[in-house]
């Protein structure tokens, strides 16, 4: 699951970005609103949190301009002014969520775990595919009620592809998905982390699709 | 402003009433001197036509005089007007023998008085009656006015004059012509009655002018006052139109303090807006900071502390930050909200934001027509807050409806939650008092809408909702 952090506040930016990582995200940052812009305009991005007063570009603007382009993805506001109007300005252009400045980091990953879930179609914050389980809220992985140790980007595969339970992902897909931008990315090394998952999954849980990509298949 | 009150001048205190009486006393002065001027003067000169004619008769009278042997007077042929054949037809003459001049010198008084015969000759129109004459002995010639009394008792003007016959020139006769005063008073009496008509017809006419005039004149001040209304109702922003020029810089000189307002109420609130952002980033950092160094145990104490002390400054500056802005707006004239795009924006958030929990967000009744008689951002903020709350406690309905209750905005906001006991719903109006310390926001929300509504003269409480849970009742100035 990859996020991606739009604050101009360089201390209030690493803030995001540390929880989120210690939370099993993949995230990038931009510092300005036309940065961000592009990056959310290019790059595949699971959730976005976005400020609302940035420099350059504005938050309101990127935002409609994500939208007008097609980019769906889940975008939590956060304001400092509090006012409604600038939540339902918010709103109006395209955001899911807002949070008004200060606020905990634990309600931040709550709205973000929910968006993402929200968006992937799912009601509940433990994912289930059968006997495997996967809560958001804990990041805890468990085949019939045995946690199991995953690393995280055997964590970030597994998470994307239980989002997306029964559709085929491709290695590109999760490729995008799991790794930061600045990240040296190889899709051979998917196929480790597949491989990997596969040993400590029960078998048959991840399919290989010939030719297209992978998918995780729910018995029952 | 009492203080402000311009002094009141004296006199009545309408302007329309001021011009009127003052056009109406001009007008009423003028055509009362008028008809004086037009009445002495039409007088004038009847009374000179009236004296030309006694003297054409006295002239036709002395023309025709003629003297016989004896010294008796008579007239050689009848004057020509009948009126002098008719009696007591208010025109008459009349020869006196006023004496022997030459005699009455020689023979002393005894001649004197024998030779003075009044009433020698007379015309058939006095009939038996003799003119009495004032006893006034004119020179030769002269021509003397009086009034006296004619035979039939009305007064009489007369003119007289003595001569003295070519034939006979010791003799003195005086020869007199007389006529009715009333042939004189009459004409003018009529005149006069004609002209008082025709004066008042035209002082009616002036003074209906007049208040044509004034209410034509004034009915700018009407399209003032009707625009100062829509600036007040919030109907207007300015106030509208082109006015004459005597008020125009008037109504300039408002819209530029209006705007003013308007710009020192805006620009205390971007203030205001910038100065939150600019403390509340900061707020975040600190805080999360805090929060993350809250295991180690000789910082734990700290970090509670600085946790609480954000949460707590946070609270003040949102709290703070609601209120000077409506203060700021409360008195601001022109101010209008309309209820319905502000309802339909809360609720579109809150479908949004609660998508997740399957809430159903309703808006049950809201009238195109119902404004609020204030500032959109409080608005928002009240409903905001109300709307926000119900959301948070409903199990899975939230119902809102706004209606116009006999001039005043009311809005119901129901949710069908837990509800709240009887005891504690005044209590969460109090700033920092959370009904349950476990869902997110500052305790102030409800703080700030009874705030923000009784600056406004409105009531905000809370009662038992149909749905089961809390209803929300706000009532505030209804915008017309």
């Amino acid at each position: 699951m990859r996020i991606l952090i739009v604050e101009d506040e360089p201390t209030l930016c690493a803030q995001l970005a540390t929880t989120l990582q210690a939370a099993g995200y993949a995230v990038d940052t931009a510092a300005n609103g036309r940065d961000g812009g592009y990056m959310g305009e290019v790059e595949a991005y699971d959730a976005v949190v976005l400020d609302l007063g940035l420099p350059l570009v504005d938050g309101l603007t990127v935002l409609k301009r994500w939208r007008a382009l097609g980019r769906a993805m889940p975008v939590l506001i956060l304001t400092a002014r509090g006012d409604w109007h600038e939540k339902v300005a918010g709103i109006d252009a395209g955001a899911d969520d807002y949070l008004t400045k200060p606020f905990h980091m634990e309600e931040l990953l709550a709205r973000i775990r929910a968006l993402i879930r929200r968006a992937a179609g799912q009601a509940s914050a433990e994912l289930v595919c059968g006997p495997l389980a996967l809560d958001t809220r804990s990041g805890r992985v468990s085949v019939g009620g045995q946690p199991v140790s995953l690393t995280s980007h055997e964590f970030r595969v597994l998470a994307y592809l239980i989002h997306h339970a029964g559709e085929v992902v491709s290695r590109t897909e999760l490729t995008e998905h799991i790794y930061a931008q600045d990240y040296d990315r190889d899709s051979n090394t998917i196929e480790v982390f597949v491989a990997r998952l596969r040993k400590k999954l029960p078998a048959g849980l991840i399919e290989t699709v010939r030719g297209l990509g992978y998918r995780l298949t729910c018995p029952g | 402003m009492p203080g402000l009150r311009p002094a009141v001048s004296p006199g009545p205190r309408s302007l329309r009433l001021r011009l009127f009486a003052g056009t109406l006393v001009w007008v009423v002065l003028t055509v009362v001197v008028a008809g004086w001027a037009l009445g002495r003067l039409f007088a004038e000169h009847v009374e000179r036509q009236f004296q030309t004619e006694l003297v054409t008769h006295l002239n036709q009278l002395a023309a025709q005089l003629a003297v016989d042997a004896e010294g008796r007077p008579g007239l050689r042929t009848a004057l020509s007007d009948p009126r002098f054949a008719r009696p007591y037809s208010g025109l008459y003459w009349q020869i006196d023998r006023v004496g022997e001049e030459g005699a009455a010198a020689a023979e002393g008084g005894a001649a004197a008085a024998e030779g003075g015969r009044p009433g020698v000759l007379r015309s058939r129109s006095l009939w038996d009656v003799v003119l009495a004459v004032p006893g006034d002995r004119p020179a030769d010639g002269e021509l003397h006015a009086h009034t006296t009394q004619g035979p039939d008792g009305a007064p009489l003007r007369m003119i007289e004059q003595v001569l003295r016959p070519a034939e006979r020139p010791e003799l003195a006769l005086r020869v007199i012509v007389a006529a009715n005063a009333a042939l004189v008073a009459e004409p003018v009496a009529r005149f006069q009655r004609l002209l008082a008509i025709a004066l008042a017809l035209l002082a009616a006419g002036l003074a209906l002018a007049a208040l044509f005039q004034v209410r034509v004149g004034l009915r700018p001040l009407a399209h003032l006052r009707d625009g100062l209304a829509a600036v007040r109702d919030g109907r207007s922003h300015a106030i509208d139109g082109r006015f004459p020029s005597e008020i125009q810089p008037l109504v300039e000189e408002f819209n530029a303090v209006l705007a003013r307002n308007a710009e020192i109420v805006a620009r205390a609130r971007t203030h205001a807006g910038n100065l939150a952002h600019a403390v509340k980033t900061p707020l975040t950092v600190l805080a999360n900071a805090a929060a993350q160094t809250a295991d180690d145990a000789p910082a734990a104490e700290l970090s509670r502390l600085v946790g609480e002390q954000v949460a707590l400054a946070r609270s003040q500056v949102d709290y703070h930050l609601a209120r000077s802005r409506a203060a700021a707006a409360v008195d601001v004239p022109g101010l209008r909200t309309p209820l319905r795009p502000v309802l339909e924006g809360l609720l579109r958030l809150m479908d949004k934001v609660h998508a997740g929990r399957g809430l159903q967000v309703s808006l049950s009744a809201c009238a195109d027509g119902l404004a609020f008689r204030g500032e959109a951002q409080d608005l928002q903020e009240m409903l905001g807050n109300l709307i926000d709350n119900a959301c948070k406690w409903a199990a899975g309905r939230v119902e809102v409806r706004a209606v116009d209750d006999a001039g005043v905005l009311q809005v119901c906001i129901d949710d069908d939650g837990p509800g709240l006991p009887a005891a504690a719903r005044e209590a969460v109006f109090a700033r920092g008092v959370r009904a349950d310390e476990n869902t997110p926001g500052s305790g102030l929300g409800l703080a700030i809408v009874r705030d923000l509504a009784e600056l406004y003269g409105g009531e905000v409480d809370l009662r038992d909702a149909p749905l089961g849970g809390t209803r929300a009742l706000l009532r505030l100035p209804l915008a017309r």
